[in-house]
């Protein structure tokens, strides 16, 4: 451990995702080559999670031009320090496997033919390559969906930068990210889960007198007291147009008892369903659709005049009930998905849609069930944290200041919004308030400081108060066209991606490579870039692994003290592109190299050694399982994969 | 001491005059004397640079940006398709802020395949943030040359010299040749302020967020604008010492002229003759020769042509789909002022075809025939033209 460095040449804070290999692969080799160092880069993620101006993680001199010509940059940086008569300070290009294996193959070539006294790492994770939680609440076209339930071309809700409106744009892709470590946030009226390298926006203050701005930070980067933006009201919806198909009389139906079933939504039939979601229930099989309401109450006269306006006659009524027998409207009230059930409620999509007229009647039929009044503010009470959850969301596109949920468990008995708790012992509420008109004319700078989006009608600024892991969960991410956000639970998140590039291995998932009923894949094996390099008589080239990061470093010391162009290859998981858990780099880094699908060996002048030979060489299956990206091979596929190590083995003359 | 000289050879003497450290090229006809010369100084000693014999033009941009951001004075030298390869690199050598210098010499773009002349390949990249400097004659270009190192690294920004391929690039012409000690006061060694250095770390490159990326290029616009008197600054601290200033633009016997031509390279010295001509015939009629188009002098422009009845504009290079593109930017500069004349556009010289004295009188004619009876009747036309060919007459 002696060769390591103690000085770090790449400052922390850097925005790679947990458990990058390739970040590691130049973090180690910056320590190996020390300062006196100038490193040239191609486009890519070490480049993006490094530099985001005004930020920079490198404690070199770093320059990037463009995604294919590191190596002629590097050329031009050695040329530049010669003709200046500048010796001692090494020439370093660090690209990914796209811009090396690729786009930059021919710089690369270039380079090494020119002999240029340069020293090219390739960082290769095997792909041109963040994510939410499967239960947030996307926010589309078509109402707020889970994001599991999201498909591609969907229309969904995105925050446009310029003008800070929302603005529909249509999804391009959904991945499914595995089970990742899942924080929450929570702020005074919004909460949201999601992996740490998720991307929010965040204000930035510039400082007294100067303008503000907004900026894209990762999870992991927020802090408490940060400033999010968060959606605040939604205009633009209408009214719903019902598509329910009517059954006719016929078979064991015998008495439909036809009432006038609404084709469209409105004002009056909202206030009843929110009502409904409040004290009512559905027997579709008995067509009946029936209220617990007591003779008395304000809600059971404001029920049965929505009832006459809405249906005409036909109700019947008891003292502690309100029932209407007909089969259609049963149906129909089971069809519009409020579910069933006190615990099972729930808010369904299209509600999002409607017209914030209809919006305010359903809150107002919902008030008159199960809610109170409390000053100024309004509490909500429900056994359904579902329901809660998705009236939280629908109340936020309407303006409201809403708490968050506070669910408590109670026993039996328990007096709870003027009612004895039955069975229901675990309830929840929210607060809910208007929002206080603001002078913003009068105090325009004060206001603005305190709320960067004040006089935006859709999105404000919301302080972060907690920052909570909550486990492994399973993720998932959208990707969305032109805009590259979406609003999940409320909040303003951005989107990602996997490519294949000709370092991609035989039969892997990538995102241009999918895994569908023809293609299985990426279906090209893995270009033997070292070998196209040493095929140069480059003096030195070498492939290593972030796994063994002593060999690594050694390799680098070695290559940087030869002159004439030297190469090292260093293979770096990814978590996201490779789908394995961020703890599991350094493992899967390993498992390549003892399985013998990723080989340490270093040709020196022409000539090939091997630096590490695995004890006893592992199935490939071990390394492939592990991965999801390689999820869809069969047993003879793999077996294929194993006849190929083996051959290559066997080449290498190793076996 | 004048040498006949061609301008290829114009544009690599004046690179070893101005001593550069580093030259990184791909040769392409026409520019390939450029590269060769200066193979040959780098080979005899004379010259002390490092020459990079890259693969393609993509990576001669590349590498200039590399050693420009170490602090070498760097050269390079093309032509059409390969100022198109390097076309993503200009972009970002300029927003980079390197003092990269560039001989371009000017030739035709595919398809169909033509080697010869004409200013299509720098017209198209004229968005691209460079300064674009067009010569007259090969004393100009070894002029302008020299000038633009000047003008690159006091401004930092980018230059492109752009002289016609053939007529200039392989056609030689007696040149003045200065003292290596006259530039030497003229052009000191290069100190570039921002330098790729271990001892003070700096990231050059970095990703610019949307939070940045419009100030960054606001900047840019701002530096290009500003570049406009350095170009005059330069040009007169060159006269100063070696007697032939430069400027932003050229007017010859236009000042009391009622119909003024406008051209770029050297096409200006056929139209000289022309111009010579009519006035021996006591018509008003007088040229201007733009010499930056970018940044482009839109005053100057207006100052020296706004009191014409018409102008019309010769340019070797056309937007398809639109004018030729000096004469949209001219017309965009008199948008707002008060007094603007007729504007033609005449489109001539496409690939190599020779613009004769009798095409110049033709585009002159209809000019003077606007100017008379104060109406354009049409605006773009095409001069030479094998009307047949293109089906306009049977």
């Amino acid at each position: 451990m002696k060769q390591f460095s103690e000085e770090e040449l790449l400052a922390p804070g850097h925005r790679a995702c947990p458990g990058c290999g390739s970040i590691l692969a130049v973090r180690y080799a910056l320590k190996a080559l020390g300062k006196n160092t100038i490193v040239c880069a191609p486009t890519g993620c070490m480049e993006v999670v490094t530099t985001p101006y005004p930020e920079t993680a490198w404690r070199v001199p770093w320059i990037h031009v463009a995604f294919e010509n590191a190596a002629a940059v590097a050329s031009g940086v050695e040329a530049g320090l010669k003709s200046l008569g500048k010796r001692g300070i090494k020439v370093v290009a660090i690209g990914g496997d796209g811009g090396t294996v690729d786009i930059g193959l021919q710089a690369l070539s270039g380079m090494v033919e020119r002999n240029h006294n340069v020293l090219y790492i390739c960082t290769d994770n095997e792909a041109y390559m963040n994510c939410l939680s499967t239960s947030s609440l996307i926010m589309t076209k078509d109402g707020l969906k889970k994001i599991t339930e999201v498909k591609e071309g969907d229309e969904i809700y995105t925050f446009d930068l310029k003008t800070h409106q929302p603005v529909l744009k249509r999804c391009i892709g959904i991945f499914d990210n595995g089970a990742r470590e899942v924080f929450e946030i929570e702020t005074l009226h919004h909460t949201i889960s999601a992996t740490p390298n998720h991307p929010f926006l965040v204000l930035k203050r510039n400082g007294r007198g100067r303008k503000n701005k907004l900026v894209w930070k990762t999870l992991c980067e927020l802090k408490v007291r940060d400033r999010i933006v968060v959606l605040k009201n939604l205009n633009g919806g209408k009214s719903f147009k019902f598509r329910f198909n009517p059954i006719q009389k016929g078979g064991k139906v015998t008495h439909l008892n036809e009432v006038n079933l609404p084709k469209h939504s409105s004002p009056a039939f909202m206030k009843y369903l929110g009502i409904w979601v409040g004290d009512g229930w559905v027997r579709p099989g008995r067509g009946e659709v029936g209220f617990a309401l007591p003779k008395g109450s304000n809600e059971r006269r404001s029920l049965v005049k929505l009832q006459h306006v809405l249906f005409g006659n036909g109700v019947r009524t008891n003292d502690m009930y309100i029932y209407m027998n007909s089969v259609n409207l049963a149906r129909f009230i089971h069809f519009l998905g409020f579910g069933s059930g006190a615990k099972n409620k729930t808010i369904p999509p299209w509600i999002f849609t409607l017209s914030k007229e209809e919006k305010e009647a359903f809150i107002e039929g919902l008030m008159l069930s199960d809610g109170y009044k409390n000053g100024n503010s309004f509490r909500y009470v429900s056994a359904s944290h579902e329901l809660l959850q998705r009236l939280r969301l629908l109340l936020q596109t309407m303006g409201y200041r809403v708490g968050k949920i506070h669910w408590q468990e109670r026993k039996k008995g328990r007096k709870c919004v003027h009612r004895r708790l039955l069975k229901d012992t675990a309830f929840g509420y929210i607060c809910f308030s208007k929002r206080k008109k603001w002078n913003v004319k009068k105090y325009p700078s004060q206001y603005k400081y305190q709320n960067f989006l004040i006089e935006n009608g859709h999105f404000e600024m919301e302080k972060i108060e907690k920052i909570k892991l909550v486990g492994k969960e399973p993720t998932l991410d959208l990707r969305v066209e032109g805009e590259h956000n979406f609003i999940a639970d409320g909040i303003v998140v951005h989107n990602t991606g996997i490519q294949r590039s000709g370092a991609t291995p035989y039969s892997a998932w990538t995102t241009t490579t999918p895994v569908g009923k023809v293609k299985r894949g990426e279906d090209l094996p893995k270009k033997d870039m070292p070998a196209i390099i040493a095929a140069h008589r480059a003096p030195y080239v070498a492939t290593a692994s972030v796994g063994y990061p002593l060999d690594y470093i050694k390799k680098v010391k070695k290559a940087a003290s030869i002159e004439g162009p030297t190469y090292i290859h260093v293979h770096c998981p990814c978590g996201p592109g490779w789908r394995i858990d961020s703890s599991k780099t350094i493992e899967i880094a390993k498992l390549a190299v003892l399985t013998g699908m990723w080989n340490l060996y270093e040709i020196e002048n022409g000539v090939f050694k091997l630096t590490f030979k695995p004890p006893k060489r592992r199935p490939v299956a071990d390394y492939l399982k592990m991965q999801r990206r390689f999820r869809h091979l069969t047993d003879e596929e793999i077996a294929g994969i194993q006849r190929t190590v083996d051959e290559e083995w066997k080449r290498l003359g190793i076996s | 001491m004048k040498q006949l000289v061609t301008g290829d050879e114009a544009a690599a003497i004046a690179a070893k005059l101005a001593r550069v450290k580093v030259i990184s090229a791909y040769p392409i006809t026409p520019q390939t004397i450029i590269v060769e010369r200066l193979a040959e100084f780098v080979a005899d000693g004379e010259l002390d640079a490092e020459y990079i014999k890259v693969e393609s033009e993509h990576s001669a941009l590349s590498a200039c940006l590399g050693s420009a951001a170490v602090g070498a004075r760097t050269f390079t030298a093309t032509s059409s398709q390969g100022l198109m390869l390097m076309s993503e690199i200009l972009f970002v050598a300029s927003g980079m802020r390197l003092p990269i210098v560039m001989a371009n010499a000017n030739r035709s773009l595919s398809a169909p395949l033509s080697i010869w002349c004409d200013q299509q390949d720098s017209v198209a990249v004229r968005d691209c943030g460079w300064i674009q400097l067009y010569c007259e004659n090969n004393q100009e270009v070894l002029d302008s040359t020299i000038q633009a190192f000047r003008i690159a690294e006091e401004s930092l920004l980018p230059v492109m010299v752009c002289f016609d391929g053939y007529i200039l690039s392989h056609t030689a012409e007696p040149v003045e040749i200065p003292e290596q000690a006259e530039v030497d006061k003229f052009l000191p060694p290069y100190k570039y302020p921002y330098l790729l250095d271990p001892e003070k770390p700096i990231t050059m490159g970095a990703v610019g967020v949307p939070e940045y990326y419009e100030e960054f290029r606001y900047m840019l616009q701002e530096a290009v604008l500003k570049s406009k008197e350095k170009i005059i600054e330069v040009g007169q601290a060159f006269g100063r010492q070696f007697g032939r200033k430069s400027d932003l633009i050229e007017c010859y016997r236009s000042d009391d002229a009622d119909v003024i031509l406008l051209t770029m390279g050297s096409l200006s010295g056929s139209v000289k003759e022309v111009i010579d001509e009519y006035r021996g015939h006591d018509e008003r009629v007088g040229l201007v020769k733009v010499r930056a188009f970018r940044p482009f002098p839109e005053k100057e422009l207006v100052d020296s042509l706004a009191h014409a009845k018409a102008i019309a504009v010769l340019e070797k290079d056309f937007s398809p789909g639109s004018t030729g593109a000096l004469f949209s930017d001219l017309s965009g500069t008199f948008v707002n002022s008060r007094k603007s004349p007729l504007l033609l556009n005449f489109i001539c010289g496409l690939g190599g075809r020779d613009v004769s004295s009798l095409q110049i009188r033709e585009a002159t004619k209809a000019a003077m025939e606007a100017a008379k009876i104060g109406e354009v009747k049409k605006t773009v036309r095409w001069l030479g033209l094998r009307e047949t060919m293109v089906g306009l007459k049977p």
